[in-house]
């Protein structure tokens, strides 16, 4: 028997075992494998993770601070960027702000097209991060159908507004494209298509035991716990705590649109993964009713739409079904004010805060995202799990480092 | 005799031939540049992609691995600092080595007495079990111990490779390794033994010559000593040992160039002798042909076995260490007794 | 308020076998069947829709120069250049991010989206465009290949995905 108090004895009758703790540290990334863009410092006793630190900041890009010298229309593309895959959410978000700033009424069919809109990018964003979570497990179909099935979406986003992912699409005072027939038609087979997929999905990937064994008990996140560290969207969904921003305090066409927010009680990585996956198909559903319901109307307000010249408004608006910009968008100046929005963008609630003091560009611009909040929970819930694990919890928090980043 | 038929002679010699030329090392290694192109294009079928195209479009880019085995040959193996490098480059010669080895003694095929090429070596191996020649690269009558035994040596240069190049991850991976050797060991060793326990026999050959594919006597060894193959070789969903988002590429981390390309390969060549194993244990191996055509026919049975294993790349993530170990003794273990119980009653009621 | 879910954990040996089973067999249909969503990029290009935002065309006889797209730009690839006395815009497309406010907000709709997109330049200086540049068509050179560039258009189709079959124009 030892008396050092690092060893642990286990005795049963007749055997002893001496288990001595092997205390290391592993650096993960930023060019590994498994770390995106971001150093994790990895304490292990044996496979045991004893504590992590996350070196952060890897893809800081000081968007807060640039947009201080942008004015309020050049700020649209620079808060994107953070995340661009969710970049109608990371928008709807800032434009609403500015909105209130203003005090614009944004007309009923610019709302349905923004939860359109956010709806597509949100089963995109949720492909992505499924994708990333198969390929954290090894599970290289599931990376691959993810990226495959988003494309669809994407297409849709291309005809939608112009751009891939870069879309720029909401402005203040509604949007900039109509939905087409074509669009619609688009989207109609799309949800076919992601219905159809899902089955298949749920064969390969979601009922995969493997994927299952690696999921389930990960990274157990208790509903009390998720309170405590600040866990935002599906994760915090996941933990039983029904919290969806759509449904707290809609926004856009939420409050007119029927569906049901995902909530699973265990708090694991399997319960992550399918909220998400429940939320893909409440967005089909939504995207559905939104074909249906959409009302017949302008698309941009009142009061921005009467700016723009008779003949421009001719030539775009009722030929091609987009709005062009007042030449007010220029350097507009919103009265002095103050405006706080959130947004339930896909990797949960995202909350703008703008001040405006009057000139072109905002005094103070904060963006709190949904990835920033996962970092605190990530390095709570690796702790005492495994290290193989470090990755799956990784994924099933869909941990997106340039949006955490800023 | 001419020239040309000692050439022949010693040419087609077993312990020549099939170590070396046919199923040995030269069809191993094209055997590995195809089945890696292979298991590309499966996962690339599967995953919605071409995979390999461009090397050579009319052969579906089958030619793209002898770019990549070319590039891989020619890049700079770079030896870390600190490292022995006689040690460092011997660990993969070593490991390739013992995943290939037992395919010296894996029996491929029957010589009969007369008719066939092959029969003038028919007194040089014959087997008195099933009183016949038999194609093997070295006779021994326990050929199944001994085919098990070299195999098993495969995962202690596992080790190697990780401890000398004194790497974190390859440390790690190593572990793995020498955890998961003591569970897959023990599911092939036993399920291995119910077939012998089945067969009253220790002779490879006699189990192929009874006429009764294993699988179909015994199914439960079948599918154990199948997942003690692909959890043994480090195939998905057992890819704990390289785990490339976890330990990087575990005891391979430090290698690069021709290296690398052995240790990679070494997995393969491992799956591709345990496959050859397999075909005759279970699927029959070359009955009921003899002569060259068996040994084909033998082989041919192996690379699909070969083709499946890689295949579950595309269906599966991987197991974490704990689970695999866990799954093992909890669930695969319990089967393997009683295939074993199985081989017992059937080998005791059916098989004389 | 919504139902909290619970799902399932499989502990029955026989029906984890079945989804291993399942799995496996997902597979294998996808082996056999496979749904090739690839766009086999540099022998076809995706023919890009009419309000694509890509490269954009200059119209110098309508510019009235007043400055608005370079007021607007986010990227400050627009910025005004006098000549003849008159200002005009010039774009460098290194900085531009093709957002298309400039197009939007042109009042006399001087300037006009083109479905170009993947441009290769060989130098730096060539990113800059003059306004003079920036009035003629764009030229895009055609990639050097033994075959014609094949140009396609996605369809969004309710089995495979994402389809690509030949642009008609």
């Amino acid at each position: 028997m030892s008396s050092r108090p690092s060893e642990i004895t286990i005795s049963a009758e007749g055997m002893e075992v001496e288990i001595i703790p092997v205390e290391g540290e592993i650096n993960v990334g930023p060019q590994h494998p498994g770390s995106g863009h971001m150093r994790i410092y990895v304490k292990v006793n044996g496979d045991i993770i004893e504590d992590v630190d996350m070196d952060v900041g890897y893809v800081h890009r000081a968007v807060e601070k640039l947009s201080e010298i942008r004015t309020y229309m050049q700020i649209i593309p620079l808060v994107e960027r953070p995340a661009i895959l969710d970049s109608i959410n990371m928008n709807l978000g800032y434009i609403m702000a500015v909105e209130k700033i203003m005090g614009v009424e944004v007309p009923e069919r610019a709302q349905y097209l923004r939860s359109f809109a956010a709806e597509v990018n949100r089963i995109a964003s949720h492909l992505y991060g499924t994708g990333i979570l198969a390929i954290f497990l090894g599970h290289s179909t599931g990376y691959m159908w993810g990226f495959g099935d988003r494309e669809v979406w994407v297409e849709i986003l291309q005809a939608l507004t112009g751009a891939r992912l870069t879309n720029s699409y909401i402005i203040p005072g509604g949007v900039r494209r109509d939905l087409t027939p074509t669009i619609k038609e688009m989207t109609l087979k799309a949800i076919a298509y992601q219905r159809k997929r899902m089955a298949e999905w749920r064969r390969i990937f979601l009922n995969n035991p493997n994927i299952r064994d690696r999921l389930e008990n990960v990274g157990v996140m208790s509903k009390e716990n998720a309170i405590k560290w600040g866990a935002a969207g599906p994760n915090l969904r996941g933990s039983g705590v029904n919290y969806d921003v759509r449904k707290a305090e809609p926004y856009a066409a939420y409050d007119k649109l029927d569906f049901e927010v995902q909530v699973y009680k265990e708090g694991d990585g399997y319960a992550r993964t399918l909220v998400r996956f429940g939320e893909i198909e409440q967005s089909l559903n939504m995207l559905e009713q939104i074909i249906k319901e959409i009302p017949e109307g302008p698309i941009l307000a009142d009061r921005f739409f009467k700016m723009i010249p008779p003949a421009r408004v001719k030539k775009w608006w009722d030929g091609m079904r987009r709005v062009v910009f007042p030449g007010y968008f220029a350097s507009f100046r919103p009265p002095k004010g103050e405006a706080i929005t959130r947004v339930e963008a896909s990797r949960g609630e995202l909350v703008y805060y703008v001040v405006s003091d009057g000139s072109a560009t905002p005094y103070r611009l904060r963006m709190i995202t949904p990835s920033y909040r996962s970092i605190y929970v990530f390095k709570q819930l690796c702790k005492g799990s495994r290290y193989p694990d470090l990755v799956s919890i990784y994924g099933s928090l869909d941990y997106f480092p340039p949006e955490a980043d800023r | 005799m001419s020239i040309l038929s000692l050439i022949l002679f010693y040419l087609l010699y077993p312990s020549f031939f099939i170590t070396v030329i046919f199923p040995g090392a030269i069809f191993a290694l094209i055997l590995l540049l195809l089945m890696i192109w292979f298991e590309r294009k499966a996962a690339a079928f599967v995953q919605m992609r071409y995979g390999p195209l461009y090397a050579s479009k009319r052969l579906g880019g089958a030619l793209q691995l002898i770019a990549d085995a070319i590039k891989y040959a020619i890049s700079e193996i770079i030896i870390p600092n600190g490292v022995n490098p006689t040690l460092y480059a011997l660990a993969p010669m070593l490991l390739i080595t013992f995943a290939f080895i037992p395919i010296a003694v894996i029996p491929v095929s029957r010589i009969p007495i007369s008719g066939s090429i092959l029969s003038k070596y028919f007194l040089a191996f014959y087997d008195p079990d099933i009183k016949s020649g038999l194609y093997v690269g070295y006779f021994v009558p326990f050929n199944l111990l001994l085919a098990l035994g070299l195999a098993s040596s495969y995962s202690v240069f596992v080790l190697l490779t990780a401890w000398v190049t004194n790497n974190r991850f390859a440390l790690i991976g190593a572990v793995r390794e020498a955890f998961l050797s003591v569970s897959y060991d023990v599911l092939i060793v036993m399920s291995a033994l119910a077939l012998a326990l089945e067969y009253h026999t220790l002779d490879i050959a006699k189990i192929v010559q009874s006429g009764i594919p294993g699988f179909i006597a015994n199914p439960i060894a079948g599918v154990v000593f199948f997942i003690g193959v692909i959890m043994g070789t480090s195939r998905f969903p057992f890819e704990i040992v390289e785990a490339d988002t976890e330990v990087v590429m575990g005891p391979y981390t430090e290698y690069t160039g021709l290296l690398y390309v052995i240790t990679m390969g070494a997995s393969y060549i491992g799956t591709y002798s345990f496959a050859l194993l397999y075909s005759d244990l279970f699927l029959g191996g070359w009955a009921p042909f003899s002569g060259l055509p068996g040994a084909v026919w033998m082989t041919f049975k192996a690379v699909l076995v070969l083709a499946f294993s890689v295949f579950l790349r595309s269906v599966y993530g991987r197991y974490r260490i704990d689970q695999a170990i866990r799954g093992s003794w909890k669930y695969v273990l319990p089967a393997a007794l009683a295939s074993i119980i199985l081989g017992l009653v059937v080998g005791w009621l059916w098989i004389r | 308020m919504d139902k909290v879910k619970e799902y399932k954990k499989e502990k029955n040996p026989f029906r984890l076998f079945g989804y291993h089973l399942a799995a496996v067999g997902e597979g294998i249909k996808h082996f056999i069947r496979p749904k090739r969503m690839t766009l086999m990029y540099p022998e076809e290009v995706q023919a890009l829709p009419t309000g694509y935002r890509g490269f954009i065309r200059f119209y110098k006889d309508l510019c009235t120069g007043c400055t608005m797209c370079a007021m607007i730009c986010p990227a400050d690839a627009m910025k005004m250049v006098t000549q003849e006395g008159k200002k005009y815009p010039r774009i460098n497309y290194g900085r531009c991010i093709f957002c298309g406010f400039c197009v939007d907000i042109c009042p006399v709709d001087a300037l006009k989206e083109t479905p170009i997109h993947d441009v290769a330049f060989t130098s730096r200086e060539q990113f800059r465009f003059p306004p003079d540049l920036f009035n003629e068509e764009f030229q895009e050179e055609p990639p050097l290949l033994s075959k014609p560039v094949k140009r396609v258009k996605p369809i969004i189709d309710e089995d495979r995905g994402v389809i690509y079959v030949p642009d008609e124009q």
